[in-house]
């Protein structure tokens, strides 16, 4: 589904990402971990080219993305990003936030997009939050509609950017449990996150990066209870 | 409050000045308040179009659209309005005569297109950098998020010092006085010399411009509440 080749990646004279190859078929959920400042969060950002790899190609489906305004364009309709602080449209309700996708850039009918918004908010549990603004939803509700908001475009693959990392402790399991549900539905999902149980449950392979490498992958089974980096197993027991 | 009043009525009678002469020409200027309310009104159109298109001018990462908006901003609130003024009337006569009326919307606008460009400017910019790429992981293009999701915040943060700015101008329109336009302070200085009651005269020029600055911050502060139905935290 998508296929990463050789990216590198560098801001100034930092190289944070070195020659990166990832493989990610239909249906799978990876899960990348690593200590912060790896790179994970901007490896994610590169396959919807919100960052630019100076160096090497992203492929959907076997097509090469050629870093051309239009081509960018239609890949992220067909790639859903869910943000670390939700970034909701603030001045729109729950419902428009769901539907400015579907409306103003797949111009869908107005038939269509109301049975669609009722549906997303259906599936992430808010449909009687449809008319608040975002300022009255709490975190776990805000990033809930995110979710919503990607999942709105039909995308083919998601990309979560540590989505749980800005919301209260009791708050996180609403949002982890409505990406468990998407995941056990089959959607293609590349998860940058800190929570591990989501990994545990959820992932069908851990990558673990450090310093802009991706240093071991595996099942989760494989990389909690048996790393075999040295360095994988030291990040393990500072977290887990 | 009896000694108060006293006090009061005891200064009248020393004033130099016939207070009552403010009720009783008050109405006299009312052509001169709606000559200063039209420079204002057509100076701030002028000036927001000049603003705006400046503003994104400056954001532009093109050097032949930042270089120019810097230029320009750098020159007029560098200069004073006075100045800009004189040069459009008396110093383009050689090229070109441009009437009063005209020469102080111009420069009114001109001026003022500086300040709003740079309270535009200052009003995207301060839009969370999420905003537009969250825009843009939907699929909408560059110019799309900037008129359905950066704008439509950033005017709400550019009302305030906008309606600042208003107040700014409307009291900057005096200086076409210096034109012979009829606004409200010419008007004022000629009936208070032509009456020999300048400070009656001039002080209902101030209680005008006193009206229709407050009409003016009450406007704003209307519009900047209907603005605010989205932040109400409320029914969480």
């Amino acid at each position: 589904m998508i296929t990463i080749q050789g990216l590198n990646k560098w801001f100034g004279d930092l190289h944070v990402l070195k020659g990166i190859d990832l493989n990610v078929k239909e249906r799978e959920v990876v899960v990348i971990i690593g200590a912060s400042g790896s790179g994970k969060s901007t490896l994610l950002r590169c396959i919807n080219f919100l960052e630019r790899a100076q160096q090497g190609n992203v492929f959907i489906e076997g097509t090469k993305i050629e870093p051309r305004t239009k081509v960018i364009n239609q890949l992220r309709q067909e790639v859903g990003m869910v943000f670390q602080h939700f970034n909701l449209f603030p001045h729109m309700t729950v419902l428009q936030n769901v539907l400015e996708g579907p409306t103003q850039v797949k111009n869908i009918s107005r038939g269509e997009a109301a049975k669609l918004g009722a549906e997303l908010l259906k599936k992430v549990g808010l449909e009687d939050k449809a008319d608040s603004y975002p300022a009255m939803l709490s975190g776990g509700q805000k990033q809930r509609v995110a979710i919503a908001r990607a999942l709105a475009m039909q995308p083919k693959v998601m990309l979560f950017d540590e989505p749980t990392s800005a919301l209260d402790p009791e708050l996180v399991g609403e949002v982890v449990g409505v990406m468990e549900e998407l995941a056990k539905e089959g959607m293609t999902m590349i998860v940058v996150t800190h929570e591990m149980w989501f990994a545990r449950e959820a992932a069908d392979r851990v990558i673990y990066m450090d310093e802009g490498v991706i240093i071991e992958e595996g099942s989760p089974e494989k990389i909690f209870s048996n790393p075999e980096n040295e360095r994988t197993q030291q990040f393990l027991s500072q977290i887990l | 409050m009896t000694n108060c009043a006293k006090g009061v009525e005891e200064l009248n009678i020393d004033l130099p000045w016939d207070l009552s002469a403010i009720p009783e020409y008050f109405f006299f200027f009312k052509d001169a308040a709606l000559l200063t309310l039209q420079i204002t009104t057509l100076g701030i159109i002028v000036g927001l179009g000049i603003g705006l298109m400046v503003a994104f001018a400056k954001i532009s990462h093109h050097k032949i659209f930042n270089i120019p908006a810097s230029a320009y901003i750098f020159l007029i609130r560098g200069t004073p309005l006075l100045l800009q003024l004189w040069i459009i009337y008396y110093g383009l006569t050689a090229i070109v005569t441009i009437p009063r009326f005209p020469s102080a919307v111009m420069a009114l606008g001109i001026h003022n297109g500086a300040y709003i460009a740079e309270i535009f400017r200052g009003a995207i910019q301060s839009i969370d950098r999420g905003q537009m790429e969250a825009a843009q992981s939907i699929g909408m293009t560059y110019p799309k998020a900037m008129r359905r999701i950066i704008l439509p915040q950033a005017f709400k943060r550019a009302v305030p010092p906008l309606g600042n700015q208003f107040i700014i101008a409307l009291k900057d329109s005096s200086l076409a006085s210096t034109i012979a336009v009829h606004e409200l302070l010419l008007k004022g200085r000629q009936l208070g010399s032509s009456l020999f009651m300048y400070m009656e005269m001039l002080i209902i020029v101030g209680l005008w411009y006193l009206i229709m600055t407050t009409v003016l911050t009450y406007g704003v502060s209307v519009i900047e509440k209907r603005l605010q139905v989205s932040d109400y935290r409320s029914e969480h």
